[in-house]
């Protein structure tokens, strides 16, 4: 069993259309001090495959991916921080 | 219209349903996410789409199977029309397929962008801002080409091939062939970007649980197009799939307007995109009734509004000139397509890029 995880940040994107739970994220990850943990909840099922993609290209860690019930997802983040 | 042959469509808009909602399948993300995330996952989904439409509507048209119908050129029509409806997809967070789709996911921005959507399309082919669009309309260039020698059809569009004098299918084909070995070289020397994860599981649990590949998706939604054009054609409607004009149909229907005594098959592919996006939602556990704030809301509906004056001053949506015009090489549907692009691009340039650029 690992220690869980307490984030810095918590954004709820439920709800949110295209493409504001990935404009969101990626802003609020940007302020963010390298180490820093973001939570995000997440339905909408494009971002959830679309997120992962640019966490990837910004060199952000993607520490998990949990499915909730339905379309429901949660992220944890860990922020790269500025270069 | 004959009863029997319009259920295809609602077969057909099952197809597509399906495959928009598994394949996350919407050109309002596929061409802003290119400024906005540098992300080109759609946006090469639709290039296969295309691909796939342009040999494919070739072929069925060599064999008989259909005749093409490329839209006509509108203009100046065709440029401010789809400029206002690229506009109107970032503000409504969906292209017209893109919110159709959503509607099936339940996702209530969808709702009211398609609301919006309906109300942009009756004002505008029957209400009060036909005025716009006639005075639009009355500013079409003017050609001197003898269109009858150039003809690809018989509604004398002017296409990418006669306007240049060469037979249709030699120009589709060539523009597939240079598209495939640009593609081909560029996939090759990047090999390494794309790995594939979906690769571990299983064929059933890939279909109907995970969200599609963007190179399986573009090949879907081109075949689901070629069945549309060719189920469609059967059915006396000789055109490729379109979104605007199967919500005209449904709600001239439901308010009296125009003639047709019934839902013709553009309307039944419609219902029938919505219910297999139903489907497909369901099947992948991502049913979900969901709202964003009520200003969301408000600039959804806004969004849905501009798109449909958009798309019926141009002729077309995003399906109509960029899924199924551009395979046919239409001039306007180039134009349109283009002017969708640019409006897109503008306005998420100003309203995502702008304010990051200043905090």
């Amino acid at each position: 069993m690992t220690e869980p995880i307490t984030p810095t940040i918590t954004l709820d994107e439920r709800g949110k259309i295209c493409p504001y739970p990935d404009m969101d994220t990626m802003t609020t990850l940007k302020k963010m001090e390298k180490g820093e943990i973001l939570e995000v909840l997440l339905d909408y099922p494009l971002s959830v495959e679309r997120i992962p993609r640019s966490l990837k290209k910004q060199k952000h860690k993607l520490l998990t991916i949990e499915h909730l019930d339905g379309p429901n997802h949660r992220l944890l983040i860990e922020a790269h921080g500025l270069e | 219209m004959d009863l029997d042959t319009i259920y295809t469509g609602f077969f057909v808009g099952i197809l597509f349903g399906f495959a928009l909602q598994r394949g996350r399948f919407c050109m309002n993300s596929a061409f802003r996410d290119t400024i906005l995330l540098r992300e080109f996952t759609l946006l090469k989904a639709v290039g296969i789409a295309l691909l796939v439409q342009m040999v494919g509507f070739t072929v069925l048209a060599m064999s008989s199977v259909i005749e093409l119908n490329p839209a006509p050129l509108l203009g100046l029509a065709n440029v401010v029309g789809s400029f206002v409806f690229g506009v109107g997809m970032v503000l409504a967070g969906g292209c017209a397929s893109g919110i159709t789709y959503r509607v099936g996911e339940g996702m209530v921005g969808a709702m009211t962008a398609v609301m919006g959507l309906v109300t942009g399309i009756l004002m505008t082919s029957s209400g009060t801002l036909k005025t716009v669009m006639d005075e639009l309309l009355k500013r079409q260039p003017e050609f001197t080409a003898d269109v009858d020698d150039l003809v690809v059809s018989s509604n004398k569009a002017f296409t990418l091939a006669n306007v240049v004098g060469v037979p249709h299918e030699v120009m589709a084909l060539g523009i597939a062939a240079v598209a495939v070995a640009i593609w081909g070289f560029f996939a090759w020397r990047n090999r390494e970007e794309d790995t594939d994860e979906a690769g571990s599981y299983r064929l059933v649990e890939r279909i109907f649980k995970r969200g599609w590949n963007w190179f399986f998706t573009g090949i879907a939604i081109g075949l689901i197009g070629m069945l549309g054009f060719w189920l469609s054609y059967e059915a006396g409607r000789p055109a490729a799939l379109g979104i605007t004009g199967g919500y005209k149909n449904i709600f001239n229907r439901q308010f009296g307007i125009g003639a047709d005594p019934v839902m013709d098959w553009i309307g039944m592919f419609i219902i029938g995109t919505i219910a297999g996006s139903f489907v497909a939602a369901y099947f992948a556990k991502e049913l979900k009734l969901r709202a964003p704030s009520p200003n969301t809301l408000i600039l959804t509906f806004i969004g849905g509004l501009l798109m449909g004056f958009g798309a019926v001053c141009s002729g077309g949506c995003n399906i109509g000139h960029i899924l199924s015009g551009v395979p046919q090489l239409s001039l306007g549907s180039l134009l349109a397509g283009a002017a969708i692009v640019l409006g897109g691009w503008v306005t998420s340039y100003v309203i995502f890029v702008l304010p990051q650029r200043a905090s």
